[in-house]
């Protein structure tokens, strides 16, 4: 397992621990050091959201905290946009509870005391998850970076054009002669670096996926 | 009816002509011979006598007596006495006279029964008005005879019952008490105010204004006080007073009552007791959220354990194995470990904190207070419950609640066993020293009983039959008694179904 992990994309992935008691937070952190990986360890939801820096990796949870709670601290990092992926724990085996954080979107839920294999695979997802965002996220960003240096007149162009419209439409819609449309529309191409106007679609819809309601 | 009308006929025969013939002969016949003896001493003729003669015909003889003596008579006085003698004929000089007298004797005969007639009448009126007195002095002397003997025996009525009852006046003061009534008070007699005074001192101004307040709305009084009894002593009673009211509607009396109510005061105390000892137990026995906290309090430690031994393992196997990152770990196992076995034992303290609680307990009373806490579920589920209880029954050192736990299991689970069966639900508690070392204890019933591989699996934790169960009750109940030092088996009934028996040492 360890030698899976030591070779594994996320090897730079860090695994942030929150969970009240210490001896727990001590012994899964010595276990993921056993196993190569960098841990930090929490005593509370408040010390995790003030340390808080954005860097790859997952959190492991533990439900039930004094003062802010696990299912609470999910809610807040949704909130705020932080979308890093997390692994409930928790001693209870609280139904109600373990559907509700699932349906929140948590990779998984452990039952304490659980085995190795589980919190391999458990974090092996969660920093696979995490990686294809940041990816992801990488790319929209990049996508968002070639939009912002487009100008308001190109902008209103490649609206219309990936709404499907013909260039003779577009003109008459924003009263201009068709050759200026299509001439924007080339600039539009260059700079979003499309190499055709399906490309160019396809942009635009992840942004807009991208982009919270 | 032939001989009735002849018999009628000679009665009014004899009754308005014989007897009349005979009383106006005689009297005429007595009247002649006097007038015939007196008739040369006067010189007219002497017929004032015939006159008595008819008088006395009518009066004796009545109306007709006295008509028939007046025709004898002038028969007689115109035959011998009036001349020409010894003839019918009358002469000139005495036809006035005779007239006269015929005139006279009609006359005084008329008068004469007349007379009689209305005396006899005023005669039979008295009588008869004496007859009515006397008839109604009986009647009133019968009436107030059962007048009597009735207050007699409500009277003894009110001793009969044992409750005490007194009465008072309108305006409160009360002046009759029953024989319970004084000899609880222990005195001669509470009239008056005394009774009164007899109440505990913090109730008795609630129950002086309770008792204004009812003898000026004549609503009835009814309500729970101490009263002092005659060696100083107070118990509860619920006084009760009623208001008689006459036809006009207006309380003429108030009547009281006394119910003893302390040991029922008593016993529902008691009851409230066990009930709240019984339901801190179940709590502290029942298994949701207890097990939901102990699980917790497990699983902490133990997740610690298994990072650190799992950790342990993977420093171990890395190439070079990091020797001193395994031990260091090793040791937190170890700390772990502890703490876990620290909350197994936290847990058994939990369920041994009534070892203290032992003393002299009477399984009797433990049986019937159970039964009186069953009785109504006993009821809903119709099982009828017996219970035969060993009268000289020795006392044993006991944790009363515990045993009580047991006997509820048992009986719970009986009633549980019989739900199948639809007739016959029969449930014996039944209670008996076993020499002088031990007393044992029965539940008998008459369900679906146990069979042998049931038997040896029954007292085993968490084994249960039942849907809704933990299969805890029964290994909980083994429990208690092994740590009376006593012993819980199950065995086949008399009557079907199974016998839960337990036997406690007396000395233990």
């Amino acid at each position: 397992m360890s030698e899976n992990f030591d070779r594994a994309p996320a090897l730079h992935s860090t695994v942030f621990i929150v969970d009240d008691d210490a001896a727990i937070c001590e012994g899964l952190c010595n276990l993921l050091e056993s196993l190569g990986m960098d841990a930090v360890r929490f005593g509370s939801a408040e010390e995790f959201i003030a340390d808080w820096q954005d860097r790859p990796g997952c959190l492991m949870l533990d439900a039930r905290l004094p003062g802010m709670t696990g299912v609470e601290l999910q809610e807040k990092l949704r909130q705020s946009g932080i979308t890093i992926p997390i692994i409930f724990m928790t001693a209870h085996g609280d139904v109600p509870m373990v559907r509700k954080v699932m349906k929140a979107g948590a990779v998984e839920f452990l039952a304490k005391p659980f085995e190795q294999e589980e919190m391999i695979a458990a974090i092996r997802h969660a920093f696979e998850m995490d990686s294809s965002r940041r990816i992801e996220q990488r790319e929209l960003d990049a996508i968002q970076s070639r939009l912002d240096t487009l100008t308001p007149r190109e902008r209103e162009v490649m609206h219309l054009v990936t709404q499907g419209l013909l260039n003779k439409q577009t003109a008459s819609e924003l009263n201009l002669s068709e050759i200026s449309v299509k001439l924007h529309r080339r600039h539009v191409l260059d700079k979003m670096q499309a190499e055709s106007l399906a490309d160019l679609v396809k942009m635009t819809e992840r942004v807009r996926k991208a982009q919270p309601k | 009816m032939e001989a009735t009308r002849a018999d009628r006929f000679s009665r009014a025969f004899v009754e308005y002509w014989l007897r009349p013939c005979a009383v106006a002969g005689f009297f005429v016949l007595v009247a002649f011979l006097w007038t015939l003896l007196f008739q040369h001493l006067v010189s007219y003729p002497f017929l004032f006598l015939f006159l008595g003669a008819v008088m006395g015909s009518a009066w004796f003889g009545g109306r007709i007596a006295g008509i028939i003596s007046v025709i004898l008579s002038t028969l007689t006085i115109d035959y011998f006495f009036i001349p020409p003698l010894y003839s019918f004929a009358v002469n000139q000089v005495a036809q006035t006279y005779t007239v006269t007298f015929i005139v006279c004797a009609f006359v005084m005969s008329w008068v004469s029964a007349t007379r009689k007639r209305s005396e006899t009448a005023v005669r039979e009126a008295r009588d008869q008005l004496e007859l009515r007195v006397a008839e109604r002095t009986a009647e009133l002397q019968q009436s107030i005879a059962e007048i009597k003997e009735s207050e007699r025996r409500l009277r003894t009525l009110t001793e009969a019952i044992p409750q005490q009852i007194w009465s008072a006046g309108v305006d409160g003061d009360i002046d009759h008490c029953n024989q319970h009534l004084l000899e609880y008070a222990g005195a001669e007699e509470l009239n008056g105010d005394k009774l009164f005074l007899l109440l505990h001192p913090e109730d008795e101004g609630m129950f002086r204004e309770a008792w204004e307040h009812s003898r000026r709305s004549g609503e009835k009084l009814e309500g729970e006080w101490r009263v002092r009894n005659a060696t100083g002593v107070y118990r509860w009673f619920l006084i009760r007073s009623e208001p008689q009211k006459g036809v006009d509607g207006r309380i003429e009396r108030w009547y009281g009552t006394h119910i003893d109510t302390e040991e029922r005061r008593r016993a529902e105390q008691a009851l409230i007791q066990a009930q709240m000892e019984l339901s801190d137990l179940s709590h502290r026995l029942g298994m949701g959220e207890l097990a939901a906290s102990i699980a917790h309090e497990l699983n902490q430690p133990l997740m610690a354990v298994t990072a650190n031994a799992y950790a342990c393992r993977e420093w171990l196997r890395a190439s070079p194995a990091n020797i001193e990152r395994a031990s260091t770990t090793a040791e937190k196992l170890v700390q772990e470990s502890r703490r876990a076995s620290d909350v197994v034992a936290r847990v058994r303290a939990l369920f041994r904190d009534e070892a203290d609680s032992r003393g002299s307990v009477d399984l009797n009373s433990l049986i019937q207070d159970l039964v009186r806490l069953i009785h109504d579920d006993a009821i809903r589920r119709k099982v009828t419950i017996h219970v035969e209880l060993d009268p000289n029954l020795p006392a044993i050192s006991a944790d009363p609640v515990q045993i009580q736990q047991v006997l509820l299991n048992l009986v719970t689970n009986g009633m549980d066993a019989m739900m199948a069966v639809p007739a016959r639900r029969e449930l014996t508690i039944s209670s008996r020293s076993k020499g002088t070392a031990e007393v044992h204890v029965l539940v008998q019933d008459c369900g679906v009983g146990v069979n042998p591989e049931m038997a040896q699996r029954i007292f085993d934790p968490f084994f249960t039959t039942k849907e809704h169960g933990i299969g805890m009750g029964l290994a909980i109940s083994r429990t208690i008694i092994e740590a009376h030092d006593g012993k819980l088996w199950v065995a086949p009934g008399n009557s079907g179904g199974s016998s839960f028996q337990f036997t406690i040492p007396l000395q233990p």
